[in-house]
């Protein structure tokens, strides 16, 4: 297999968050050749402002996450769930790098990964990144889905170790088949 | 008996001063009945991106206590937004996201109307109906129809003054505001 870089982005901004616990774990659970590493960050990002974009142009953290983006074979969300639907910040993010030329998520493969301490697991992200991310023209992964629920007592709150092997065996699985999304849809060189 | 006026609040998802949205939220006060009067949301544009650890540290930013006090104070909600890649935009959905950690979270058993107006043939529909999936979390009062949702959004604002200029937009947003001030008064919590 070709080697792969992907960059992984996560939902939540808090240190102690679930999803930034699964997207730490999961360059140990890649495949050979497959390389996970963590999209910068989208924290500083105003909210978005056509206004702004006119005037001043993308601010510079917008064009920095766009080209780690577009430099990668792929993209990994690992989201919590905020009122049924997608983080604002996530969102706000994905709205701002949806407005440049080149615009970074066309044609690249994505797949959705999300955590929560109640029994969904995040069903509910999901389908709505899902339907922004067609929108924008990616390839998004359809199986296997990787829905983390009841997360409390899968992680070990300290180490930020996932505990369940059945969960683990199943990201193992996504990346795996991801892999192969990859392979299907990259541009023939 | 006669009733009280209504005090809604309008919140705007877009925050470009030439959006079509913010000029759809500018022609609402001339077309809502005597028994309502409307004012504009306090601006979310400040908040920072929603992380619990700004919360923890330093409690909620006083641009978040601002906007959830207008809500709470309101008798209903009319939220006017665009659609950003088939859904929300992501900084109204950050200021839901913020008040939703309060308590007394200020949303909850409030009278919501919707409205979105867009370029293309949908007008703003998919946010919409991700609005009410995501305001069901945070246990609002929905209303329901007639929805006012202006698709060809260049057509039917002028282009200098954007103002509103479709007829049947107009007749629809007069409905929609009639209806909205009925369904306050049958949901509200009796005196």
């Amino acid at each position: 297999m070709a080697n792969l870089n992907i960059v992984s982005i996560c939902g939540s901004l808090r240190k102690g968050s679930f999803n930034a616990m699964v997207q730490r774990l999961l360059p140990s659970l890649a495949p050979d050749g497959m390389t996970i590493k963590p999209a910068p960050s989208f924290a500083e990002f105003p909210l978005y402002n056509a206004d702004i974009q006119n005037s001043t142009g993308f601010p510079a953290p917008v064009n920095t996450l766009a080209d780690a983006i577009r430099a990668a074979d792929g993209v990994i969300f690992c989201s919590p769930e905020y009122n049924f639907s997608i983080p604002g910040g996530l969102k706000n993010a994905i709205d701002w790098v949806s407005r440049l030329q080149n615009q970074p998520f066309a044609g690249k493969p994505v797949a959705l990964q999300s955590a929560s301490a109640g029994p969904v697991g995040g069903a509910r992200v999901q389908y709505d990144l899902r339907r922004a991310m067609m929108f924008l023209d990616a390839f998004t992964l359809n199986k296997p889905e990787i829905f983390i629920g009841n997360s409390a007592s899968k992680f070990d709150e300290k180490t930020g170790e996932l505990k369940d092997e059945t969960t683990r065996g199943l990201i193992k699985q996504q990346l795996t088949a991801f892999a192969g999304l990859i392979a299907r849809v990259a541009a023939k060189s | 008996m006669t009733d009280r006026q209504l005090d809604v609040l309008v919140i705007c998802g877009s925050l470009r001063k030439g959006s079509y949205n913010a000029a759809l939220a500018r022609t609402l006060p001339a077309l809502a009945p005597a028994g309502i009067k409307l004012r504009d949301a306090p601006p979310f544009e400040r908040f920072p991106i929603y992380n619990f650890d700004i919360q923890h540290a330093t409690g909620f930013p006083a641009e978040v206590n601002t906007w959830a006090d207008a809500i709470r104070s309101a008798d209903g909600l009319i939220i006017v937004s665009p659609e950003y890649n088939w859904s929300i935009p992501g900084g109204l959905k950050n200021a839901i996201d913020w008040v939703s950690r309060m308590k007394e979270q200020p949303f909850k058993d409030k009278p919501v109307a919707l409205q979105s107006a867009a370029g293309g043939i949908l007008g703003g529909s998919r946010m919409q109906y991700h609005l009410r999936q995501s305001l069901t979390s945070v246990d609002v009062i929905l209303f329901g129809r007639p929805e006012v949702i202006v698709t060809f959004a260049a057509q039917k604002f002028d282009e200098k003054t954007l103002e509103l200029k479709d007829q049947t937009a107009i007749d629809m947003i007069k409905l929609q505001l009639a209806a909205f001030e009925k369904f306050i008064r049958r949901v509200s919590a009796k005196e």
